[in-house]
């Protein structure tokens, strides 16, 4: 890649991190380390060509011309420049890094300051595991670029010294040099298009085919080892692996091809070099050597062209996520909703009603909640005061809502992570309260880190009726007008269930909260005040 | 596979990189002596086309050697992970990151990483052969720089290793919450912290960026020592040479140099160290593919071919099934224990929450997840025989063939009547008359067919199956309401003739059950 391939119009990925002042001066930092090694190399293999093939023109001349002969200077400037070098390149790297480690933070997380933004019913849904593995994909491509950043002003001043000291051994052979050198990142650029970019589509395909394939099959892996059928699901998922095979390794060729040509050309480089060269063989010496060392700095440039085409992908998705504004709201928030009536339908209720959603099971209860959570759009006839429910922002509803939502997700940490998520500044006393009307506070007691207690994947060591409760204690301290709760007593004994629903019943009474409810179960009914039909808000 | 024999080829790159430095030599001689550098220019080509032709070679060997490689890998945990008894349930995804990322990396490291381990053991010494036949001296400086070069890559080294981990081990789990707070974005939108989470998830990148550049020191010193060490054997053998042409040389020079020998040697000092670097260039893909069959050991058997379908015993008939004291157990959730009987006859409802471990229970009960405690016997006391499990899915297999075929899967064998017969039976006529019958092309997406469709399929696959005892995953989940009682309906009657386990959370057909046992 270079950079007058880039479209104008295309923000760099630095402009695109508004770098601060510290990665900016890390950056020209690793750029002069980048020099610095690119030309301590070049001058290193240069001028040690051309010491060994003046000294050897002087010994052959005589005691006079070796006494002429200056060799502590050139002798002293190899040493230095071994030493430069080593430190350079360890400067660019450490350099470097750090300004794409600080970078990628700020990526991050302004990344996630502008997705957290988003209107849940608008955003883009990352919620799949593939879309966030994606974007964690996205961003460590960006880290490389601006890792690789500081090499390209380090290619080019090796290219220029390269071109200058040709310039000693005569103006033909720096021209050609100048010239070889010049095509060189635009036929190494085109040649890696070429080759590369139908293998590694064809690759990238076969890879997503071969993953869906098999998740479907990993998916229904119970029949699988039940009847015995891994041979023949083997079978079925041999073409794709060995198309996935094919196309890898013709991408595996084309790279060694690349190298090939790389290596090909700094000898086309050497060889017009040492029949150019006109002013004497020490000088040509060094032309010779530093061209080399110039097309090899220059391949620096062709590993970002090899990646380019990935890299663009992967920074074209993180633009559009990063263009992404925040949503204007249909109307100012109104901070007065609280107050007002919930219509579902043709029902109104006022501040602190308690009411039920029923209907058969599958037939949109859980959706009427998400849409009132703000999760998803929804063209239910349910209006907040005078406002329908599409008008008002997700701002406004989650300042109505808190759902304790059936499949109770929660957050990777420990369980006083999940709970602070309800509100700011909860202490442990509001905590344990409610913990206690869930009925968790004792299973929390008893744990050995208790709030602390960190959980994992699946949210073990709760079960998956405890997390439902972890849930239902978060919404309540969350303090909001209305409670949404869809199934909370699911999965619970009867004297638990008795239990919560007595205590949660109380802490109604108390907050005085409205509550809108979907169970199939009898006892969690005895909560409510009004019963409405899922058939008047949602047709199917 | 220790190594990939592909890296032997580098040794061609030696010979290249010799015959390119003997070029160089012999034309700046040429120049001195002023002769015509023509051979010379012919040296410099050839050296270039062979080495330009031992990397192609080697590209073009090392994958499809790392590659059948890898497939052993994948033929392996593909079959234990869809086939074989696991110690804990996983999911899909997980799956798929063992069976198709890990054996990725296994395939970068066998591709990449080994052809260039091997070239690194006998490239350096090769190379110092080499210059040995120009100047010996000069080989033995190479050697000399070699041997503090090696012991500062295993001081450093080791260092770099251990700061690589920690700082691998901090990305993921940066990345783990990273991932975690992203897809829980709706959750905190609905409680309005957005800016909290912000705050936090800004505070925890910048501190892992902090000390990842503090450990990425140390990883970038045994880069140094590499750079350093191949600098200074140039600048050694430059001013050893520059002297000893000059006659300058305190003592008398020991070989007789020439500028031809002494230009060779510098020319071919740098390809000393070229073989450790493209090792050092390789070392992610050697940690990645190390940390993936590291990650894939506890699923490759010892034992070929995990559940290959079993021979068909002379199996004693199935009389009834007795769980005792079943235990269920990873990471801190248990499940269980669970103890209960059912006939040879009858329905028995496995009920509780999403998340409690209904499916895992089954797949214990089908020898497919490997329980802590308790025991799974037939009637009498012996061990379950897998082969008298029908297993009807939520979401049923398809395979890219027939609806003939695919209901037949668990019973190859099927007369289209009987086939025929069973479809009628789990309500399948509706599709048959509208697709064309039994030949209906299924793709592997199932394409054209409804959840509840396919769920049927499923049904009429175990019913087909004629095993004894059958255990149902969720038959009436996302179901309308019709199906979901026709449903119903089916697996009553079923259970009039054999033995039927059904794990649900809809309260209808858990009323229907003799027996419900709540997780």
């Amino acid at each position: 890649m270079s950079p007058q391939t880039r479209a104008p119009a295309r923000l760099t990925p630095i402009e695109m991190v508004r770098p601060t002042g510290a990665l900016r001066a890390s950056l020209r930092a690793g750029t002069l380390s980048a020099i610095a090694a690119a030309l301590g190399g070049l001058f290193l293999l240069g001028i040690s060509g051309w010491f060994l093939t003046g000294a050897a023109v002087a010994g052959a001349a005589g005691f006079a011309a070796v006494q002429a002969f200056n060799y502590l200077i050139p002798s002293a400037a190899i040493r230095l420049l071994a030493i430069t070098r080593t430190v350079a390149r360890y400067g660019e790297r450490l350099l470097s890094h750090k300004a794409a480690l600080t970078a990628m933070a700020d990526v991050r997380s302004r990344l996630f300051a502008r997705l957290a933004m988003q209107d849940t019913r608008s955003a883009p849904n990352l919620s799949a595991g593939e879309a966030s593995a994606r974007l964690i994909g996205d961003i460590d491509a960006l880290e490389d670029l601006v890792v690789r950043q500081p090499t390209r002003p380090g290619s080019l001043a090796a290219a220029l010294a390269g071109v200058a000291l040709a310039a000693l051994s005569g103006w033909l052979c720096a021209l050609v040099l100048a010239l070889l050198l010049a095509v060189f990142p635009f036929a190494l650029g085109a040649l890696s298009r070429r080759w590369t970019r139908t293998p590694a589509h064809e690759a990238a395909e076969a890879l997503g085919d071969l993953r869906s394939r098999y998740v479907d099959m990993a998916q229904a892996r119970a029949e699988i080892a039940a009847y015995g059928l891994v041979p023949r699901v083997l079978d079925e998922l041999a073409l794709p692996v060995a198309r996935l095979d094919a196309a890898r390794a013709r991408l595996f060729r084309a790279e060694g091809a690349i190298a090939a040509f790389q290596l090909v050309y700094g000898a086309l480089a050497a060889i017009v070099v040492l029949a150019t060269a006109s002013r004497g063989p020490a000088l040509a010496a060094l032309a010779i050597l530093a061209a080399s060392a110039a097309v090899e700095g220059l391949a620096a440039l062709a590993r970002t062209a090899f990646r380019q085409a990935s890299v663009d992908e992967s920074l074209r998705r993180l633009e559009d996520l990063l263009a992404l504004d925040a949503p204007a709201p249909a109307a100012p928030i109104d901070v007065n909703l609280s107050a007002s009536t919930l219509h579902l339908g043709a029902q109104a209720f006022g501040p602190g009603a308690r009411i039920a959603l029923t209907g058969p099971s599958g037939s949109g209860k859980t959706i009427v909640l998400e849409a009132l959570a703000g999760l998803r759009s929804s063209a239910a006839p349910i209006r907040i005061g005078e406002r329908a429910l599409a008008q008002c922002c997700e701002a406004e509803l989650s300042a109505l809502f808190a759902l304790s939502a059936q499949d109770a997700p929660l957050l990777a940490g420990s369980i006083a992570d999940n709970l602070r998520l309800a509100h700011t500044g909860l202490d442990e006393t509001a905590m344990r309260t409610a913990l206690h009307v869930a009925c968790l506070d004792e299973r929390i007691a008893r744990l050995p880190h208790g709030l602390d207690t960190r959980l994992g994947e699946d949210g073990a060591p709760l079960s998956g009726g405890e997390r439902k409760r972890l849930s239902l204690a978060r919404a309540l301290l969350a303090g909001r007008p209305w409670l949404l709760l869809d199934e909370p007593t699911e999965g619970l004994d009867a004297a638990t269930e008795a239990r919560l629903v007595e205590r949660l019943g109380d802490w109604l009474e108390r907050t005085g909260s409205g509550l809108v409810l979907v169970s199939h179960r009898p006892h969690p009914l005895t909560l409510v005040h009004a019963r409405v039909a899922i058939d008047t808000l949602v047709t199917l | 596979m220790k190594s990939n024999k592909a890296g032997h080829f580098w040794a061609l790159d030696i010979v290249g990189a010799a015959l390119f430095s003997a070029g160089l030599a012999g034309g700046v001689s040429a120049l001195v002596a002023h002769q015509t550098t023509l051979p010379w220019l012919a040296a410099l080509a050839s050296g270039a086309v062979l080495r330009a032709g031992s990397v192609g070679l080697v590209h073009t060997l090392a994958m499809p050697i790392a590659q059948r490689d890898a497939n052993v890998w994948r033929t392996n945990i593909m079959a234990h992970l869809l086939g074989g008894r696991l110690d804990r349930p996983l999911t899909a995804g997980a799956s798929a990151a063992l069976a198709v990322d890990h054996v990725h990396a296994i395939e970068e490291h066998g591709a990449r990483f080994l052809p260039a381990r091997i070239s690194a053991v006998f490239g350096p010494l090769f190379a110092i052969g080499l210059i040995a036949l120009a100047s010996w001296v000069c080989a033995l400086i190479l050697l000399g720089t070699l041997i503090p070069f090696i012991i500062g890559m295993i001081f450093a080294g080791t260092a770099a290793r251990r700061a690589s981990e920690r700082q691998l081990e901090a990305l993921t789990a940066l990345s783990g919450l990273f991932v975690d707070r992203i897809r829980h974005l709706p959750l905190i939108r609905h409680f309005a912290a957005q800016e909290r989470i912000a705050r936090q998830v800004e505070s925890a990148t910048h501190d892992v960026a902090q000390r990842t550049v503090a450990v990425l020191r140390a990883a970038f010193l045994s880069s140094a020592v590499l750079e350093f060490f191949s600098a200074i054997a140039v600048a050694l053998v430059a001013v050893y040479c520059g002297f000893a042409l000059l006659g300058l040389l305190p003592f008398t020079p020991p070989e007789p140099l020439t500028l031809a020998r002494a230009f060779f040697a510098l020319a071919m000092a740098p390809e000393v160290y070229l073989p450790m670097r493209r090792l050092a260039a390789a070392y992610h893909e050697k940690q990645m593919g190390e940390a993936a069959k590291a990650a894939l050991e506890p699923y490759t058997p010892t034992a070929p071919a995990p559940n290959a379908p079993e021979a068909p015993a002379p199996a004693a008939p199935f009389t009834g099934l007795r769980v005792e004291g079943l235990t269920l157990a990873w990471d801190a959730l248990t499940i269980g224990p669970l103890t209960f009987a059912l006939d040879a006859q009858g329905l028995v409802a496995l009920t509780g929450p999403t998340g409690s471990g209904k499916t895992s229970t089954l797949a214990a009960i089908a020898g497919q997840i490997a329980p802590a405690a308790g025991a799974i016997l037939d009637s009498r006391g012996a061990p379950l025989d897998p082969a008298h499990i029908a297993w009807a899915a939520q979401r049923p297999l398809l395979l890219p063939a027939t609806l003939r075929e695919n209901i037949a899967l668990a019973a190859p064998g099927a007369t289209d009547a009987a086939i025929l017969a069973v479809a009628a039976r789990v309500g399948l006529d509706p599709v048959l008359a509208r697709r064309g019958g039994l030949d209906l092309a299924i793709d592997h997406r199932g394409s054209g067919l409804s959840g509840g469709e396919r769920r049927r399929i499923g049904l009429a696959r175990a019913i087909l199956s004629g095993r004894p005892l059958m255990l149902c995953d969720e038959p009436t989940a996302d179901l309308d309401a019709a199906s979901a009682a026709q449903i119903t309906a089916l697996l009553c009657d079923l259970a009039s003739e054999r033995a039927l386990l059904v794990a649900t959370h809809d309260a209808p057909l858990a009323a229907l059950a003799q027996q419900e046992i709540a997780l």
